[in-house]
């Protein structure tokens, strides 16, 4: 009993502290986000809320939790509220499978926690996608309940849109699977130690640098994908604001706005984490071992390997912006040509090609 | 499609060019941006801002209620009654001079078509106001937008025909003698 209660202690701080960090997170990118579209297009972003309008995330907070909360007449009451939540929450515990740092384990009075990761399980890929898939139906939902033709359009483009692209998501990581040889992200990322030729984005092959079995087209598959998935532009079509005002969100206010556009951010920074445990050898530096190792503080490695993953993170994150800031809208009928057309295509051949070599070129 | 242009399709080459793009205004980083009630920016020397009546040096309004604006004004925003002065029977003034400023759009006519000068158009700009009647200017209003904008005035020259400065006006566009 005791027992049982010290692990649920240390699962719920753990999830509190993984919660924390993503909202944090999620916090930031919003400034981050204004702040990094203004310099590229020669505005300032926020200025007004504290210095450089380091504040605005609060006070966007502040005036969306007291904003009024409108349901429009019309709505299905039980799922327009049931809508934002499903997103935010499943957002959230897509990150249950991330490692954030290096597979250590502590004992805690008998009891083993990996301080990293919430959850190890055996097929954290197979659960981010599933996950992810869950996703669509808050979208759907919510665009379906809104009683709003904007809603339903966007509903019914992110419906399509998310098919279309979880396809390739799925089967660009394929790819890494097999390499890898495991389903869970920490032994996948535990593959990739020891350099960045070691990272799957080159294929990982420890004789002789030629990248034979690179991941690279899976890795741009999946990033494009990933750009899709999460509704960011140039795949905004289910929230496009030129066309349907604010797409699957039309109708929301308040607090449900703010779930909405968070779990966005929050998928954003979920798919830039398993873009690099998955590529970008996760927490690993580009270098064998780390820096703390050599001048002998093998204690506080793990700083440099969080420190390694947030970088490739918010590297992630960087680039959607900045591909937000570039690219206009595709048109819907280019978006299906791309996905299906191309996309799908380059992902097949991926596994094909990986799977022959792995054959003849065993790791 | 050549060669080139499938090399230039499977690099994003296109693509790569206009992130360059974007990159190198973030790099540069020189915002147009002005930060609006912080710092204001330099207005053009001919602005037409806020409207206002005039003073002589003496203190004595300047109008002398000819209507000329009122049917100048292609929106309808003045509205004169003019009086005789009391006591002097050939000289007339400007009982109530109202302007609706929520029609106005600073076109500058009421100014031209003054003929004597009375009507100024200030620099002033910010008259946002949460109450659209606060934007009904009466006289008294009017005169202290001059004076607060004006403080230097003109004088007031005795055997002055009022037409003087009407023809001035409306010649001013022909060439001027030299000398």
């Amino acid at each position: 009993m005791t027992e049982l209660s010290l692990r649920l202690a240390v699962t719920f701080a753990q999830i509190l502290a993984e919660m924390s960090i993503v909202m944090i997170t999620v916090a930031t990118l919003t400034y981050f986000e204004r702040k990094v579209l203004g310099w590229m297009q020669d505005r300032m972003g926020p200025m007004e809320v504290g210095p450089y309008g380091l504040l605005q995330p609060v006070a966007d907070g502040i005036k969306l939790f007291f904003k009024e909360d409108i349901v429009p007449a019309g709505a299905n009451k039980a799922m327009f509220a049931l809508a934002p939540m499903l997103t935010m929450v499943v957002a959230m515990i897509g990150f249950a499978v991330i490692p954030f740092g290096p597979n250590i384990t502590l004992d805690i009075y008998g009891i083993t926690i990996k301080p990293f990761v919430v959850a190890d399980i055996n097929i954290g890929v197979l659960y981010i996608l599933a996950i992810a898939s869950i996703g669509a139906y808050g979208i759907i939902l919510g665009g379906w309940a809104s009683n709003s033709k904007y809603s339903l359009l966007g509903g019914l483009r992110a419906a399509a849109q998310v098919i279309s692209y979880e396809l390739n998501v799925g089967l660009a990581l394929v790819g890494v699977l097999m390499l890898a040889g495991t389903l869970s992200l920490v032994q996948i990322t535990e593959a990739q130690s020891g350099g960045f030729w070691h990272w799957f984005i080159w294929g990982g092959r420890p004789d002789g640098f030629f990248p034979i079995h690179t991941q690279i087209f899976a890795f741009v598959v999946f990033i494009i994908s990933a750009v899709a998935e999460t509704n960011r532009i140039p795949f905004d079509l289910p929230e496009a604001e030129s066309e349907l005002v604010a797409g699957f969100f039309t109708e929301y206010s308040g607090m449900r706005f703010a779930f909405f556009v968070s779990a966005e951010y929050a998928n954003m920074t979920l798919v830039s984490c398993v873009a690099s445990a998955l590529f970008l050898g996760g927490w690993n530096a580009p270098y064998p071992g780390t820096i703390f190792e050599y001048i002998g503080l093998e204690q506080l490695a793990w700083v440099e390997h969080i420190v390694w993953f947030a970088a490739k993170v918010y590297f992630f994150l960087f680039l959607f912006i900045w591909i937000r800031a570039t690219l206009p809208r595709l048109r819907y009928d280019q978006l299906m040509r791309f996905g299906w057309k191309v996309m799908l295509p380059i992902a097949l051949a991926n596994i094909i090609i990986t799977s022959f070599t792995l054959y003849f070129f065993p790791r | 499609m050549t060669f080139k242009a499938w090399i230039k399709t499977i690099t994003f080459y296109e693509i790569l060019i206009g992130m360059k793009a974007t990159m190198s205004h973030m790099l540069h980083y020189r915002p147009v941006t002005e930060q609006y009630p912080h710092e204001k920016r330099t207005l053009p020397d001919n602005y037409r801002g806020m409207l206002a009546l005039l003073r002589y040096d003496d203190g004595t309004e300047k109008c002398v209620g000819c209507d000329l604006c009122e049917a100048a004004c292609p929106s309808r925003v003045i509205r004169v009654i003019s009086a005789e002065v009391p006591g002097e029977p050939t000289k007339r003034y400007s009982k109530e001079y109202y302007m609706d400023m929520t029609r106005c759009l600073f076109c500058g006519l009421c100014v031209d078509a003054c003929p004597v000068d009375a009507l100024g158009m200030t620099r002033e700009f910010e008259w946002s106001v949460y109450d659209k009647r606060q934007l009904h200017l009466n006289k008294e209003q009017l005169l202290a937008i001059g004076d607060r904008s004006f403080p230097v005035r003109e004088k007031q020259l005795e055997l002055q025909h009022p037409n003087v400065a009407f023809f001035n006006v409306a010649f001013k566009h022909l060439p001027q003698k030299p000398g």
